[in-house]
């Protein structure tokens, strides 16, 4: 039966490896402003914090933060399921469970964002209750993800599993291969977390001071768990340092402390730019290291190419109208005349 | 084949129904509800109704709520459930329609925004940039419909994609006007409906009748036109397409029929509480009204899922995730070489890849009361020839071999003693049971697809014969394995029956 072949890329893979990394990166940026401003938030010493504009800002922002992140999350995980579907369904099938209850958990994650931010804005304090169980949430999220992307990489290993329950309930077992990736994210998060408290409270002195000091230890931090991860790559680190991968990373490493410097010089928007740059390099070079681990088992460019230039071309226009309609919405939200959006602090 | 099979302990349309009917119901109020705010909102301005605006106050706090939480994540929810389910057909439509995915993240990136502004500038913005706010929501909101309805269609009327293996030519498929015109029509109906469990709270009074009877008519004119689009729909689908559905699943079909008692509650209750007795809504009543208004919608989601058997995608790829272009393939070599995740049990890993995604063996469409009784010959003749079985089943298209281990895999749970002692059935009453379980799969009594004259008038030394050639009537046509009780009985039975459908 002369049926049509469906295994196709519908554009030549460098561009969509490029898109990939872009909203991934984007992904990153908003998940690390989630996670990152919870971790502060919550680890605060302050009883007082809940009465901070700054933190009262940040929570308010939560909600629209986590919908950035869900929604600049699907484009990545599009283009890769795109590219890697016979690595990335074995290895979400193989831990189904685990895999599909990443969605009830961002619901309620979601959810208990919005009633910390209802709740600041009524001037009750928000953290234990809301906030606590919203970091286990995306504790949870994140690791069931480093879990089976990491799994993904390792065809022999899935199989293996898969032999051993067909149930959807096999936990990837090799820890050591994304204990530290995870770290070095929630690290990181950490840091970016940091960035943005400074930012958004920059006007006070005690939050600012704060906010740096949680971007230079949360850097070095995460520095150190991605050293750490670097180190327990094994066989694979000497064919990454001799891969051009090594620029992204160095360059990577360079534009963060950059941005630390930037920071602290309050020069915040060029601090930004660096550090979003430097997250980008680093995806960059997450994605030459699973290259590297699926190299003996699959290569991307073996994909027959058929472009569809004319859907791509309606994805790039609703592309740009899209970012066009994102700033032009906002500022028509911020040139309002009404009264002031920023949340008044809570009477005592 | 390339994928592992996820081994559910319930029927794969379960889970997904489950979470798609609730996406469905969720999502298309979020398109007709943002229409249905900015419109009334620029109506209430004009008509400085300060009431309407509270009210559409309250409203986007639930919109915002619902939609952006519950209803984005249930939709990212589907997409996680079909990948888990059946990769090989994501895989398909992730293939030929990416960038009509990646457009309608676009839609969806400003949908979002938009909302979220929209809900948080009641009281910080002009009205004028307000409304602005909401024209976009809504426009980016149903342009997303738009793009998901052409690859949700495609699925059912690929088209002339199937010759041509052109984009456009599987998304502008045959269903996708009929399918757009009617889900806009749902859309509307159900802004009004979930507006109406907000408007059954307000304060008893003459804004709350006002506010009522105004909301009601979007949900009689969504159901008005929902109706007809739903009828054209219906024609829009290839006559063989239908024919095989009525003929061979008359659960849905039948479901589908009962909807439109949905529709009659719906339209009673919005017509009395809505427009004669609009002060009187309550939330009970509302809640009724959302209730039938799942029931209908939900009804139409689970029919068109179904009306597809034995197809995922009609025409190319099967439910089990088998493609048709590879048919010729599989008859040569088999499944099992192709099978690339193993569970060391070939009989089952089989079984998984060609029965598992529809049945299990004691829960969802269970397999085991279906052949308890019976023996492995005769379960590997029905799985060869099971394409010919009543529910539209796709075809097996590996080898005889594979068959007997899918079999032996399907035997190793049943009971295995003689149906008289399994069922406590004597006479009469066991040979309508042997000819359930041993005739009835392909040979439906009664109703659509009687085939009951085909096995009238012949004497009893006919029916003998009958059943001990039975095997060489070709494959599909099991040998008759059964004990001699068994076979006396059902001898017993084919001489009760009388031409034109039944006993």
């Amino acid at each position: 039966m002369n049926l049509p072949d469906s295994d196709f890329l519908p554009a030549p893979l460098w561009l969509i490896t490029s898109l990939h990394v872009l909203t991934l990166s984007l992904h990153f940026a908003a998940m690390n402003f989630v996670l990152g401003g919870i971790l502060i938030i919550l680890t605060g010493k302050s009883d007082r914090r809940w009465d901070n504009p700054a933190v009262r800002r940040v929570i308010a922002l939560l909600p629209s933060a986590m919908a950035a992140t869900v929604t600049l999350g699907v484009a990545p995980l599009l283009f890769l399921q795109l590219v890697y579907p016979l690595q990335m369904y074995p290895a979400s099938i193989v831990s189904a469970w685990f895999f599909l209850l990443i969605i009830p958990a961002v619901i309620l994650v979601y959810y208990l964002l919005y009633a910390a931010a209802f709740a600041a804005k009524g001037g009750k304090p928000a953290g234990g209750r809301y906030l606590w169980p919203a970091l286990l949430g995306l504790f949870y999220v994140s690791l069931v993800y480093s879990s089976v992307f990491s799994m993904a990489e390792h065809p022999d290993l899935m199989r293996r599993l898969y032999a051993q329950g067909q149930g959807g309930f096999q936990w990837n077992p090799a820890a050591g291969d994304y204990a530290f990736r995870w770290l070095h994210m929630v690290l990181g998060a950490l840091t970016v977390g940091g960035f943005f408290s400074g930012v958004l409270g920059g006007e006070d002195a005690a939050v600012f001071s704060a906010g740096k000091k949680i971007f230079a230890y949360g850097m070095a931090a995460a520095g150190t768990a991605g050293l750490a991860y670097l180190f327990s790559l094994g066989d694979l680190l000497g064919p990454l340092m001799r891969s051009p991968a090594i620029w992204a990373l160095t360059v990577g490493i360079v534009l963060s402390l950059g941005s630390l410097h930037l920071y602290f010089k309050r020069r915040f928007l060029l601090a930004g730019a660096a550090l979003f740059t430097s997250l980008l390099l680093m995806v960059i070079t997450r994605h030459a290291l699973r290259l590297l681990m699926l190299h003996q088992s699959f290569d991307p460019a073996s994909w027959r190419v058929a472009p569809q230039w004319a859907a791509f071309l309606i994805f790039l226009l609703s592309l740009e109208v899209a970012v066009i309609l994102v700033v032009y919405m906002l500022r028509l939200f911020f040139s309002f005349s009404g009264p002031d959006l920023k949340m008044p602090v809570r009477e005592r | 084949m390339r994928y592992p099979f996820w081994e559910l302990q319930t029927g794969y349309g379960v889970l997904i129904a489950a979470v798609a009917i609730l996406h469905v119901f969720i999502s298309h109020f979020a398109i007709g509800g943002g229409l249905f705010l900015v419109v009334n909102e620029r109506a209430a301005r004009k008509a400085g109704d300060a009431d309407r605006l509270t009210f559409l106050q309250r409203l986007s706090k639930l919109f915002v709520l619902v939609s952006l939480v519950t209803g984005a994540l249930t939709g990212v929810g589907i997409w996680f459930c079909i990948g888990l389910l059946n990769p090989a057909a994501v895989a398909v439509l992730i293939h030929n329609f990416v960038w009509m995915w990646a457009t309608e993240w676009t839609l969806f990136v400003v949908e979002i925004m938009a909302a979220i502004l929209y809900f948080y500038g009641w009281k910080h913005m002009a009205p004028a940039d307000h409304m602005k706010l909401g024209w976009i929501y809504f426009w980016a909101a149903w342009l997303s419909l738009f793009v998901i309805n052409g690859i949700i269609t495609f699925m059912l009327t690929p088209g002339a994609w199937l010759a041509t293996g052109r984009l456009f030519d599987g998304f502008f498929n045959p269903t996708f006007w009929p399918s757009l015109v009617m889900r806009s029509a749902v859309c509307v109906m159900l802004a009004g409906l979930y507006a109406l469990l907000v408007a059954a709270r307000t304060k008893p009074g003459e804004s709350k009748a006002r506010i009522v009877r105004q909301t009601a008519w979007w949900g009689i004119c969504g159901l008005a036109a929902a109706l007809p689009s739903l009828y054209w729909y219906w024609k829009s689908i290839p006559a063989a397409v239908t024919a095989a559905a009525v003929q061979g699943l008359p659960t849905p079909v039948a479901a589908m029929h009962f909807s439109y008692w949905f529709a009659g509650v719906m339209a009673v209750l919005l017509v009395a509480f809505g427009l004669i007795a609009p002060g009187r809504l309550r939330v009970p009543v509302a809640v009724v009204l959302m209730a039938a208004g799942l029931g209908w919608f939900g009804s139409f989601e689970w029919f068109r899922e179904a009306v597809r058997k034995p197809y995922i995608i009609v025409g190319y790829m099967y439910g089990n995730g088998v493609e048709l272009g590879n048919a010729g393939m599989y008859k040569t070599d088999g499944y099992l070489s192709h099978i690339v995740y193993r569970s060391g049990d070939d009989g089952a890993d089989l079984f998984r890849h060609a029965c598992r995604s529809c049945h299990t063996m004691t829960g969802y469409k269970a397999l085991k009361p279906a052949f308890d009784g019976t023996d492995r010959a005769f379960i590997t003749a029905i799985v060869r020839g099971a394409h010919l079985l009543k529910g539209n089943m796709p075809p097996f298209l590996g080898t005889a071999g594979e068959a007997d281990a899918i079999a032996a895999h399907i035997e190793k749970d049943l009971d295995r003693r003689p149906m008289s002692a399994i069922y406590g059935l004597q006479g009469l009453a066991l040979g309508q049971k042997v000819f359930e379980m041993r005739c009835g799969k392909c040979h439906p009594m009664g109703g659509r697809g009687d085939k009951t004259n085909s096995l009238t008038g012949l004497t009893r030394e006919d029916y003998g014969n009958l059943l001990d050639n039975a095997a060489d009537m070709g494959v599909g046509m099991p040998a008759f394995t059964g004990d001699r009780v068994e076979r006396e009985a059902l001898i017993d039975y084919f001489m009760t029956l009388k031409a034109g459908g039944g006993k």
